[in-house]
């Protein structure tokens, strides 16, 4: 066993000996890496807020005021029996007002100027899960707005729409700053190891005479690399973290925002974890990039 | 063609850097257990020849047989294992100055992945076998230029190789120095070792009084096996 501890020990010496070098890519990393997490922060967020509002998804179907109850009964049934409606809700001209009345407090008196009560009567529709897509919604609301006693349908379709398409953007941005960042990092972790290199070459050159594989003289800048890379990104994510709770607390402070602070999340455990893994990932990257041509010096 | 009681064997190996050969034609037999020194003025070949022994360079032309292996021949991947087998001696010792002169030594048993025990042993064996057992704690720096080569010599021969090759191990020494040197060389070969000593110093030659291959632009000119 004293070769893994020779090679770990290595590693350790190599990090220590070119301690300023080491911090210096540890902190880019980072910063790199929480570049990259923002992004995919924000858009986690996002995509979970979509999904949220496309799963919250109502359609009403406003009454003409004209119509009559066999008309509201028929409506009732062929709603009912529809496969898109997940459940359905009747909402009277009356029922309308008094939630209106709980909603807007201080602004029930221009109701009463008008005289008669303004507000429509409507079904509020939950669609089956299967029907939820924006198409699907759009077809039945034009087949059912054809319907004798349907004024008007209306559902958030559109800003759920707009809210997808950023959110589609977002995810394209963030695989193409990933991307980059992801390879600045490399770039950044492998320049440190080149240079750790660089200093050993000497001792590389005594291992390699000595019969040492190119795997026993690779091995500790990999777990360097691992190193670096890993340290960087869970800096990275202590500083988003970090940032995260700020926004959330600023926020929540903000009145027009209250209750915003509640739907945002952080990464789960798994996503950090997974985080900190391609920060690995990527510093062992670096490392292999840099020792390429270790060991293949025979011409 | 093999010559089966030869270990190292050369069949017109050429090889040169640039144009310039280095090495033209030279075909030579070291049998198992020989003593041959290597002699050459700087530039004749005798570095190039031991590269390509340890499989460090690949011949232009020719066979290089070590212990039956043709070592032109082998993979990248089967180059350490060839390497493992022939202990290599430097004239500037080449010990890591940050390891102790124990851990110098210990070096070719771990890249083998030999045990603690094992690794022990061994190093303290070849340490006595130099006369620098009691230096093993020391680094490199602290010690002279003898204790040094000594050491070198150690680390060479701390895991049994069958060939050991040392390229002008004596010249940064004193002429005592040297001949303590090539005493050992001799105990070592007396061990069964096969030793082949590059150097262009001709009094080496005399301490040792063995056989000698010289070489002048790249050709043997004297005493092929």
């Amino acid at each position: 066993m004293r070769w893994l501890w020779y090679l770990v020990r290595e590693a350790y010496a190599n990090l220590r000996t070119n301690r300023l070098t080491t911090v210096v890519a540890i902190l880019t990393t980072a910063f790199t890496l929480a570049c990259v997490g923002i992004f995919l922060l924000s858009y986690v967020n996002l995509r979970n807020a979509a999904n949220w509002l496309q799963e919250d998804i109502k359609i009403i179907v406003y009454l003409d005021d004209a119509v009559s109850q066999e008309e509201v009964q028929t409506l009732r049934e062929r709603l009912r029996t529809d496969r898109l409606v997940a459940a359905l809700r009747y909402i009277s001209k009356e029922e309308a007002l008094g939630e209106f009345r709980v909603q807007f407090p201080t602004d029930f008196h221009l109701l009463e100027g008008l005289g008669e009560n303004p507000l429509p009567a409507s079904f509020v529709v939950t669609p089956a899960p299967d029907f939820r897509s924006p198409e699907a919604v759009a077809r039945w609301a034009e087949r059912i707005g054809g319907m004798a006693g349907v004024a008007k349908i209306d559902y958030n379709q559109e800003w759920i729409d707009a809210l997808a398409e950023v959110v589609r953007y977002l995810e394209l941005t963030a695989i193409a700053v990933g991307s980059i960042l992801s390879a600045a990092a490399v770039t950044i972790i492998g320049n440190t190891i080149r240079l750790a290199l660089f200093a050993r070459r000497e001792e590389v050159e005594i291992l390699r005479l000595v019969g040492a594989t190119g795997a026993f003289i690779r091995i500790p800048y990999l777990l360097e690399g691992a190193v670096l890379g890993g340290a960087g990104s869970a800096l990275a994510l202590g500083m988003l973290k970090a940032g995260f709770e700020v926004f959330r607390h600023q926020i929540g402070l903000v009145g027009r925002f209250h209750g915003f602070e509640e739907l945002v999340s952080f990464f789960p455990l798994s996503v950090s974890a997974a985080f900190v893994a391609v920060g690995m990932g990527l510093g062992i990257v670096g490392s292999m990039i840099s020792l390429l041509r270790v060991g293949e010096r025979r011409r | 063609m093999f010559v089966p009681e030869a270990i190292i064997q050369l069949i017109h190996v050429s090889k040169s850097y640039d144009r310039r050969a280095a090495l033209s034609d030279v075909t030579l037999d070291i049998a198992k257990g020989e003593f041959v020194l290597l002699m050459g003025a700087s530039g004749a070949g005798k570095s190039t020849l031991l590269r390509l022994l340890i499989g460090e360079e690949r011949p232009d032309q020719g066979q290089i047989f070590v212990q039956g292996k043709n070592v032109g021949r082998l993979k990248q991947a089967e180059v350490p294992y060839l390497r493992r087998k022939i202990g290599t001696v430097f004239q500037d010792f080449r010990l890591l100055p940050n390891k102790t002169v124990f851990e110098n030594v210990s070096l070719p048993l771990i890249v083998q992945r030999a045990s603690m025990a094992d690794i022990r042993r061994k190093v303290i064996e070849a340490l006595r076998a130099v006369g620098v057992e009691h230096k093993k704690d020391q680094f490199p720096n602290s010690l002279s230029a003898g204790e040094r080569q000594r050491v070198c010599i150690a680390r060479a021969i701390v895991n049994g190789p069958v060939v050991l090759l040392a390229d002008e191990p004596t010249g940064n020494l004193d002429p005592e120095r040297t001949a303590e040197i090539i005493e050992l060389f001799k105990l070592i070969n007396a061990r069964g070792t096969t030793v082949v000593v590059a150097t262009h110093d001709p009094h080496v030659m005399t301490l040792a009084n063995r056989r000698a291959l010289t070489l002048a632009q790249g050709t043997v000119v004297q005493g092929p096996g």
